[in-house]
């Protein structure tokens, strides 16, 4: 069976930067689902069964931060790896981030390289 | 590193990365620009210790062409595309500076972008603060960057000069 990925950014723009980052990466995804924030990822998620999930920190309505908490405490998405692509490298978010599961994360800007490089791992 | 070298590298790199553009600084302004005409201007707030903001202004032509570069696909009106690509560009390039002075021991929280966009309209917000405007040129024209902060636990008259830390971040 082939992959699925969510991509979660309010930014729409963003959120087709991600996609075909991930295409030139050489991903070769089955879905791509998107959210515009957590609580939207989370309604995905009550639905969909994805390997990998690529998350902003700084969103409207639920950011990225609590969108790890409450994926922990779901014990049906709590094992699906999170890499958190961000403006905030280097600060005390990404250290959040970490300590509740995200499995890595990637700067932006970034370039297709530093996605094959961060994913090719967890998947 | 001081802020106009942040600004400069910051803006570079993410033209560069982002949109295989060449964004070429130019000399930073005197004085702060606060009228704009038919443009598109990108807000990203600074909370905590510094208050402040990043502010990017851009002609609503060239804003048209980064828009397209970055979606890839002709944007040809100002719509809610341009305004979210112009919003994301503004955030990566407020991270960017962010992460500089994070470095230097500041605590720099950032706000989901605002944008503006019109005919005719004035920005004038933090005139007693201090900072960098500085101009960028690529193909499709020229665009704006301006960076002005201030120092919250220290009063009011404590500029970006003085709240950076020793790195020595300020007008230079």
């Amino acid at each position: 069976m082939g992959k699925k990925v969510l991509i979660i950014d309010d930014s729409n723009t963003m959120r087709k930067i991600v996609t075909r980052s991930l295409r030139q990466a050489g991903f070769d995804f089955d879905a791509i689902l998107e959210a515009g924030d957590g609580q939207a990822a989370l309604d995905v998620l009550a639905g969909e069964t994805v390997d990998i999930i690529l998350s902003d920190i700084n969103m409207p309505v639920m950011d990225g931060i609590e969108f790890l908490r409450q994926k922990q405490a779901d014990a049906k998405i709590k094992d699906i790896p999170v890499v958190m692509i961000t403006t905030e490298a280097g600060s005390d978010i990404l250290d959040e981030a970490k300590s509740l599961g995200a499995a890595g994360s990637i700067k932006k800007p970034f370039t297709p390289d530093q996605i094959q490089e961060t994913l090719g791992s967890l998947l | 590193m001081d802020l106009n070298n942040s600004i400069s590298q910051a803006t570079q790199e993410i033209f560069q990365s982002m949109l295989m553009m060449e964004a070429s600084p130019g000399q930073a302004l005197t004085e702060r620009a606060n009228s704009f005409v038919n443009s598109v201007t990108a807000i990203v707030g600074i909370a905590g210790t510094n208050k402040g903001m990043l502010a990017i202004h851009i002609p609503e032509p060239t804003a048209l062409v980064i828009t397209s570069s970055f979606l890839m696909m002709e944007v040809t009106e100002v719509d809610d595309d341009v305004k979210d690509a112009i919003g994301e560009l503004a955030n990566m390039v407020a991270g960017s500076i962010k992460a500089d002075l994070t470095e230097q021991g500041q605590d720099f929280k950032l706000s989901i972008p605002s944008v503006v966009c019109g005919a005719e309209y004035e920005i004038d917000c933090l005139t007693d603060s201090d900072g960098v405007s500085m101009p960028f040129s690529i193909e499709a024209g020229d665009f704006l960057v301006e960076f002005f902060c201030r120092n919250n636990s220290v009063g009011t008259d404590t500029l970006v000069s003085d709240c950076s830390g020793p790195g020595g971040f300020g007008r230079g």
